[in-house]
């Protein structure tokens, strides 16, 4: 069994986006943007690109040193950290900028991928389809239990074998509940479900 | 409660026998919505499990305003099943044992402390109470042995609480998923299911006093 887990707002406490763009002083270009595309109103690559494109002319390092420090699901990493060999994660979000946070929650993980120069997001290399991750997965025999709470995790929980919609950071969108096996809102009770998963 | 079981509360119906036009759950009895006074009464229950489909975003609502820690489960195809389905969805990932509570079911506080101290599988029974019943006999060792839409000693009410391994699929109702394990232990209880406007103002009455 293969535990899949979108990161922003999944394990993190805060949406890394709109955390770089506060940091940055740059919320009123991104916070609709965001906001619209949580509600499913805008494609999710469309509106990551526009955000790249906002975002990506920002130093890279300052970037990761911040995310580095977001803060994240403490019981929800713990999970992580007792079953680090089952657990994955899967994000939209650019290598440049989450490196450091990935490798210190220290389970595998997949991300976009981005061209850096000077320090700066040149350009978007790949955009991550987390449904590729589940597929790998399950290709190689696994049960794949998929947990998210974002547009963009629609596709992986439509074909993942058990689909977690969860709430922790804001309500879920309202486009993955079609494919939702679970919904939960607090970390206890997504622990005490994982727990009993296997 | 033993930490090996979990309640499934039963809660994806349209409600339709009772013509209120919205999912039982959500149906106010003395002011307060079924949901939340089962909630209130199985407190100490850590893996409450609900189950969800008709009107599911306004469960959810009305469950968050009382309690965040507890598991959504979803019925999607609530349309053309019945409890039976529900249990199973809900029963899947759960603990060992797992109790089946109706979301339309009012239970005495006096005997849910019973029911969530018992060790290992049976079946609750009740006063005969509702319009459309199905009845339960039990035999001399007060065991459930049978089930009958026409004639019994009590009515069968739930919950019933059964190993999650033996809860198998069906689009039809709890009692025919009991019915292959019978017989099983029987525990009388107060309890009322309102599935008819009658129902519905009868409990009413009977709850006054709780």
């Amino acid at each position: 069994m293969k535990f899949i887990f979108d990161l922003d707002g999944t394990i993190t406490a805060q949406e890394t986006l709109p955390l770089i763009a506060s940091h940055f002083q740059v919320q009123a270009e991104i916070s609709e943007l965001t906001k619209e595309t949580i509600h499913g109103n805008i494609p999710f690559v469309e509106s990551f690109i526009r955000r790249v494109h906002i975002l990506g002319k920002l130093p890279v390092d300052e970037i990761s040193d911040l995310l580095e420090e977001v803060k994240l699901h403490r019981k929800v990493l713990d999970f992580i950290h007792e079953n680090k060999k089952d657990c994955i994660i899967a994000t939209g979000n650019l290598d440049c900028w989450i490196e450091k946070l990935v490798m210190k929650i220290g389970c595998e993980y997949f991300t976009s991928e981005a061209i850096v120069e000077n320090n700066r997001v040149n350009s978007i290399k790949n955009i991550l389809k987390k449904e590729l991750i589940v597929k790998k997965y399950q290709d190689q025999g696994e049960k794949v239990v998929y947990i998210g709470d974002g547009n963009n995790d629609m596709e992986a929980m439509r074909i993942s074998n058990v689909a977690i919609a969860t709430g922790l950071t804001h309500h879920p969108a309202n486009n993955i509940l079609p494919f939702s096996d679970y919904l939960i809102f607090s970390e206890k009770a997504l622990c005490r479900q994982l727990n009993q998963l296997f | 409660m033993s930490s090996i079981k979990s309640v499934v509360l039963s809660c994806a119906g349209i409600g339709s026998r009772l013509g209120l036009g919205q999912t039982k759950a959500l149906i106010k009895i003395k002011d307060k919505s079924i949901i939340r006074w089962q909630l209130e009464l199985l407190k100490d229950v850590e893996d409450i499990r609900i189950v969800i489909g008709y009107q599911a975003n306004d469960v959810v609502k009305e469950v968050l305003k009382v309690r965040k820690d507890v598991v959504f489960v979803y019925n999607h195809n609530y349309f053309n099943t019945k409890t039976g389905a529900s249990f199973y969805l809900g029963s899947q990932d759960a603990r060992e044992y797992v109790i089946e509570w109706d979301g339309d079911l009012l239970v005495h506080p006096d005997d849910i402390k019973k029911i969530l101290d018992t060790n290992g599988e049976f079946v609750c029974y009740s006063d005969i109470s509702s319009d459309e019943a199905v009845y339960v006999q039990i035999n001399d060792n007060n065991d459930v042995i049978n089930f009958s839409r026409s004639s019994g000693d009590y009515e069968w009410t739930g919950p019933v609480c059964m190993k999650k391994s033996k809860v198998f699929y069906t689009t039809g109702n709890v009692f025919e998923q009991i019915e292959p394990n019978l017989p099983i232990k029987g525990m009388k209880i107060r309890a009322y299911d309102i599935d008819t406007f009658e129902d519905y103002k009868r409990v009413s009455e009977f709850i006054k006093n709780w």
